[in-house]
């Protein structure tokens, strides 16, 4: 099997379910996680805190982290350049100048700080999102997910799991639950 | 928007996506020849040297500064609409914030033109940017010179990574709705994307530091430009007027130009449920805030000049306004820039499309005469009068500053094209959800 072929069929013991209402994905959200179903994927067309909260309960992302050191690495960076560049061309300012200027070097500090802080941000994102994405399963790959309909992708299950998934989409209001046998309709 | 569902924002935002008329064709050949008459001109100053521009001791800056310092000014507004409102959970701005915020990224563009026509030897540019040379002296970080190379290439930098950011979902969605070698080219801008629940939480998480971390800059580019003059020990710009001057004035400039560049688009597209009059009126507003915080600036410069008691600084004011060669300039800019806004004090003038389109332009037009004001009149008539001289725009200035709208306008009507102008997944977060229970209700 080619490497585009493994991603462009059903995934084995994979069931989706597409939703065209806000409230049925977060009711079978809900009905998945007492059901005690852990491997599933939520898509939407928008982001909806209703997903995050229910997905994440309130745990922020990691991002921040990458936006803290960036924001230190620019920082000290951006004045360390300035500071030493000149301490390494000592040049004798008259009236009592400083060589290192703390207003003078708090602009190229500033701006370091907020490029590099953005940039490590960007790598942040792309890291955890795991962007590119040239590998995602064939079930998150469905074109209605940013349009107007939302989706949950559950993974690894078995025959006896997948009948019962399937059961809990289909009862949640999902309008088409496919995967692992025929698709059924709610 | 009560009756617009998700499916069809999608539709509307991506109907007009590679259909181009006869009249955006037109438009764009203009573009084109307007870049064809800036290369022209660049092309006139390598072979023939700077003189060409008019510059002539003592007067280094002109038109390239004045251009420059325009075009920074308007990508203002596009960081402010896209992060500062943002961050104050403004909805006005979802239907606007994306071709602002390639406003942004394009006016850096243009401007980042200028340093590089200024300096006459374009090829050699690059000894802007922080390097040693080959006795390993660095630049001098204390020049406000050097300050703005790093403050235009950041907000550059930023601006265009919080553009394409945002841009990621929606070209998902042009990519779901295309086919072919359209699919996979704007599959591969959208990087993958599809909205997982993963995805969106480190996405809405980054662009919140994304905005967090834009919105100094909004104040400090400016303000860092404003620094080019005011560091100076020249006589009507060293002042520590000009930071908050500087920025009032480019979001001045800035929000007029999205209210001249938006309207026809949203006529033309027949967005107007998307980008209407609340929008054009929220915009209306910002200028009228900005404008009053620019005449008061206005004010204030004379009233320091005056109660300096310095003759050498009252005396470049007393030129600026009375003098022959720049009074025409000067009160240009004030006709423009504080009288003419004040007709958006009345409602019915600021929810009048046509009174909004003029306007903006005007407001434009007052603001590049502000920088020349600024910065012409300054450099023409400093402490010795022997020197004073007259400098006017040549007409190779003439035709790179009609060229830069051109270049400018290039990338934006390729922009309306191609890219989503109005940001989709945002449009659908200001709709209520489809609910079941609202089906079950009605």
């Amino acid at each position: 099997m080619s490497y585009f072929d493994r991603h462009n069929r059903p995934t084995p013991g994979a069931v989706k379910g597409v939703f065209a209402h806000l409230d049925c994905l977060v009711d079978g959200i809900d009905q998945l996680k007492k059901a005690g179903v852990k491997d599933f994927i939520v898509t939407s067309p928008l982001p909806r805190h209703e997903i995050e909260e229910m997905m994440y309960e309130g745990r922020p992302s990691p991002v921040r982290w990458f936006n803290l050191a960036g924001a230190l690495f620019g920082g000290s960076s951006g004045f360390s350049l300035a500071a030493l560049t000149h301490l390494n061309w000592p040049m004798i300012i008259p009236a009592g100048k400083p060589l290192v200027s703390i207003p003078a070097f708090i602009i190229i500090t500033f701006e370091a700080t907020v490029l590099f802080g953005c940039l490590f941000t960007l790598i942040g994102l792309l890291v955890h999102c795991r962007l590119p994405a040239n590998d995602l399963q064939y079930e998150v790959k469905d074109p209605r997910y940013s349009d107007d309909h939302f989706g949950i992708i559950v993974n690894n299950l078995t025959a006896d799991t997948a009948e019962k998934v399937r059961g809990i989409l289909a009862h949640t209001g999902a309008v088409e639950v496919s995967g692992m046998e025929a698709a059924h309709a709610s | 928007m009560s009756s617009i569902t998700y499916g069809k924002v999608t539709r509307d935002i991506l109907r007009p996506l590679f259909k181009p008329s006869a009249a955006y064709m037109g438009l764009l050949g203009l573009c084109v020849a307007g870049v064809g008459l800036l290369l022209f001109c660049w092309y006139v100053q390598l072979t023939q040297g700077l003189g060409v521009a008019g510059y002539a001791p003592p007067v280094f800056w002109g038109v390239y500064i004045t251009t420059f310092v325009f075009w920074i000014g308007i990508g203002h507004a596009g960081t402010l609409i896209s992060a500062i409102l943002f961050l104050f959970r403004s909805k006005w701005r979802t239907g606007v914030y994306r071709a602002s915020e390639a406003m942004t990224v394009f006016a850096v563009m243009t401007a980042g033109l200028f340093p590089a026509l200024h300096v006459g030897r374009a090829w050699n540019a690059y000894w802007l940017f922080p390097y040693p040379n080959q006795r390993e002296l660095w630049q001098n970080f204390k020049s406000p010179l050097m300050w703005d190379v790093f403050a235009v290439s950041t907000y550059f930098t930023v601006s265009t990574v919080f553009f394409y950011i945002g841009l990621i979902p929606d070209l998902a969605a042009v990519r779901d709705k295309t086919r072919g070698i359209i699919q996979k080219t704007y599959g591969f801008m959208a990087l993958g994307w599809r909205g997982t629940d993963r995805q969106w939480r480190h996405y809405m998480a980054a662009y919140g530091f994304f905005a967090a971390f834009a919105t100094p800059l909004v104040l400090s580019v400016h303000s860092v430009v404003s620094w080019d003059f005011a560091m100076a020990q020249t006589m009507g710009w060293h002042s520590t007027l000009f930071p908050p001057y500087f920025v009032a004035g480019a979001i001045f400039s800035g929000c007029a130009m999205v209210i001249t560049l938006l309207m026809p688009m949203s006529l033309i597209f027949k967005w107007d449920e998307y980008i209407g009059m609340w929008h054009y009126e929220s915009l209306a507003k910002m200028c009228l805030l900005t404008g009053s915080i620019l005449t008061y600036a206005y004010g204030t410069e004379y009233f320091i000049a005056w109660y300096s008691d310095n003759p050498y600084e009252w005396g470049i004011f007393h030129f600026r306004a009375v003098g022959e060669d720049y009074a025409w300039v000067f009160y240009m800019m004030v006709f423009c820039n504080c009288l003419a806004p004040l007709i958006w004090w009345f409602k019915k003038m600021r929810t009048n499309l046509w009174v909004l389109f003029i306007v903006s332009i005007i407001i434009n037009i007052g603001m590049w005469f502000e920088r020349y004001n600024i910065i012409a009149s300054a450099l023409a008539h400093q402490y010795d009068p022997n020197a004073w001289t007259y400098y006017a725009p040549t007409w190779v200035e003439i035709g790179i500053l009609i060229g830069s709208f051109g270049w400018f306008g290039l990338w934006f009507t390729l922009f309306i094209r191609v890219m989503p102008s109005v940001a989709i997944a945002e449009i659908k977060e200001l709709l209520r959800p489809p609910l079941k229970s609202d089906e079950a209700a009605a």
